[in-house]
């Protein structure tokens, strides 16, 4: 008979004690995180979509090699000073993002972006082109500073500079921002942020 | 109802027979009943999602209509009413076709007696008390048609479930209700109603500890009779294996949908009558509509269930008829011996 009630003042006593903790959270502010108006900010070394800044990449297959999926595609024409790259691409159905393309690259020219959210209608849109089919990238230093691509400084910062041609290679070119030769971005290039077209 | 045959009245002059003016006058009623419970299914739908999602840490629906979601119930409505109408081809077609609109009905029917506000009662009855509790039980049979008439072994086990259920609690919620009607000396809605004057010291649920005893047993009772959590045994048998509604599709299932909303308002919207104090103002001094004031308090109500379904587990068939058996009735009986020495003890015989 006792434990009749005893029973019946647990059942009581419990639900109400659940009823205070479903309160609590009633009232402090939800976890979640209010997807696209905002966004988590990012660690530095955050895996996201590969870029490549392709005026300082001079094709020396690393990051191809490098790939455990082979996704990097790319093609050269010439030898030597002549030597033109006409195609540079990666294939993101493919891709891991493991991020081993980064480590062999020796001019820094590939990297991993912090994008995520590149969202579109069709899967073939997914292969980024770097290289425009009509303008191959020269891929000899000396030959760049010719045509008036200019190689940045590895370890220099941005400049506002105009390109400047020399007969000899110059000690020193000056560091500038990203030219008008540079391949007009490609259909899915670098910087955008998830946008379909 | 008064107020529609008076503007029924004035707009078919003096010649109008008064049963003319009264099936128009009902016909107005029913109508808006029926606008009351979808504009019911429509808010709580709503509000049980957001409070759902608050008490588990997320937000709910934030981005149909613009602010926290408020147009989702909307856009839920015109996905339903573009589903396909499926009826399995060995089942029982006439009922299979009928139970929902019985279990509407079981709901609609009882709104007829509820108390909005002085003088806004759709059928004054002198038995409303006792009417709702007795069409409260015409959703047995509806639930009972669409188990059977489903053709499927596992919606038959929920239905018989669901109208064990039902047809259980009944009993405590009509023992509950007893000592108010000992205090009131009414079954009148709105005699019952009119006898808590007196700001909140006047509701009944405060004049008397049986009383008080009395809400909670009517309270968790009425839970019961609506198949909500943690009474839900008999619909969520639909998450589980099958419940009495798995073979109904597109509208017919949303009127069961609506119809538990709607339940879910009517009980609180009664137990706000008999035991809150209906539309009477909690704050004698300051002058609000009393239709607001009930709504509020039913909603206060409806909050309250909300809570309790997003906290407790359900409780399994025979834990649900030894609660009811054993531990409401029982508590009820009580509660009705108690009230009445209470009463005589203190001279608040009903006058």
């Amino acid at each position: 008979m006792a434990q009749y009630f005893a029973d019946i003042f647990h059942t009581v006593s419990s639900v109400l004690q659940g009823m205070g903790i479903t309160l609590k959270h009633f009232v402090r502010k939800p976890v979640t995180l209010q997807y696209p108006d905002e966004r988590w900010v990012l660690p530095e070394r955050f895996r996201g979509f590969v870029h490549n800044n392709i005026i300082r990449c001079n094709a020396c297959l690393g990051c191809a090699k490098a790939c455990p999926v082979s996704c990097i595609y790319i093609e050269t024409e010439g030898k030597g000073k002549d030597r033109y790259m006409t195609r540079w691409a990666v294939d993101f159905n493919k891709c891991i993002w493991c991020g081993f393309c980064v480590d062999p690259c020796p001019t820094n020219a590939i990297s991993m972006s912090h994008d995520y959210d590149h969202s579109l209608y069709d899967r073939r849109r997914l292969v980024y082109e770097y290289v425009p089919p009509d303008k191959p990238v020269p891929c000899h230093r000396e030959k760049r500073l010719e045509m008036g691509y200019f190689v940045e400084e590895k370890s220099a910062g941005e400049g506002a500079e105009q390109p400047k041609p020399r007969a000899k290679p110059a000690p020193d070119p000056a560091p500038a921002a990203p030219p008008a030769p540079a391949p007009e971005s490609p259909p899915a290039g670098a910087d955008r942020k998830g946008e379909d077209q | 109802m008064v107020i529609v045959t008076d503007v029924y009245q004035k707009i078919l002059g003096a010649g109008a027979s008064p049963q003319v003016l009264l099936v128009l006058g009902g016909l107005t009623m029913a109508l808006v009943m029926a606008l009351v419970m979808a504009a019911c299914a429509i808010v709580f739908t709503w509000m049980e999602r957001k409070v759902a999602g608050f008490m588990q840490s997320r937000y709910g629906p934030m981005r149909v209509g613009h602010w926290h979601g408020v147009a989702q119930p909307v856009a839920d409505m015109l996905k339903i009413l573009q589903k396909e109408d499926i009826i399995p081809a060995e089942a029982d077609k006439f009922f299979f076709r009928v139970a929902p609109l019985i279990i509407f009905l079981g709901s609609l029917l009882a709104w007829a007696a509820i108390p909005f506000a002085p003088g806004f009662v759709a059928a004054d009855l002198d038995l409303g008390l006792f009417y709702i509790f007795a069409v409260s039980g015409l959703a047995v049979i509806g639930i009972l048609m669409a188990g059977w008439a489903s053709n499927n072994k596992w919606a038959l086990y929920g239905a018989a479930r669901g109208a064990a259920q039902i047809v259980s609690y009944e009993i405590p919620i009509a023992l509950a209700a007893i000592p108010v009607v000992m205090y009131t000396g009414s079954l009148n809605m709105n005699d019952i109603v009119h006898a808590q004057q007196g700001g909140v010291a006047g509701w009944f649920l405060l004049r008397n500890p049986f009383l008080f005893l009395a809400f909670l047993i009517y309270f968790i009772c009425s839970i019961a009779e609506v198949n909500r959590t943690p009474f839900d045994l008999p619909e969520t048998e639909s998450e589980l294996v099958a419940g009495y509604h798995t073979e109904y599709t597109g509208m017919r299932f949303a009127f069961f949908f609506l119809a538990e909303y709607a339940n879910l308002f009517l009980v609180s919207c009664i137990a706000t009558a008999v035991f809150l104090g209906g539309w009477q103002n909690p704050v004698p001094g300051v002058n609000v509509a009393p239709g607001l004031v009930f709504v509020v308090k039913a909603t206060v109500l409806v909050f309250l269930q909300m809570w309790m379904r997003w906290t407790l587990p359900r409780l399994r068939v025979d834990q649900l008829m030894y609660v009811c058996w054993k531990v409401m009735i029982p508590l009820s009986l009580v509660c009705v011996v108690g009230a009445g020495i209470w009463m005589m003890v203190l001279g608040q015989l009903a006058h």
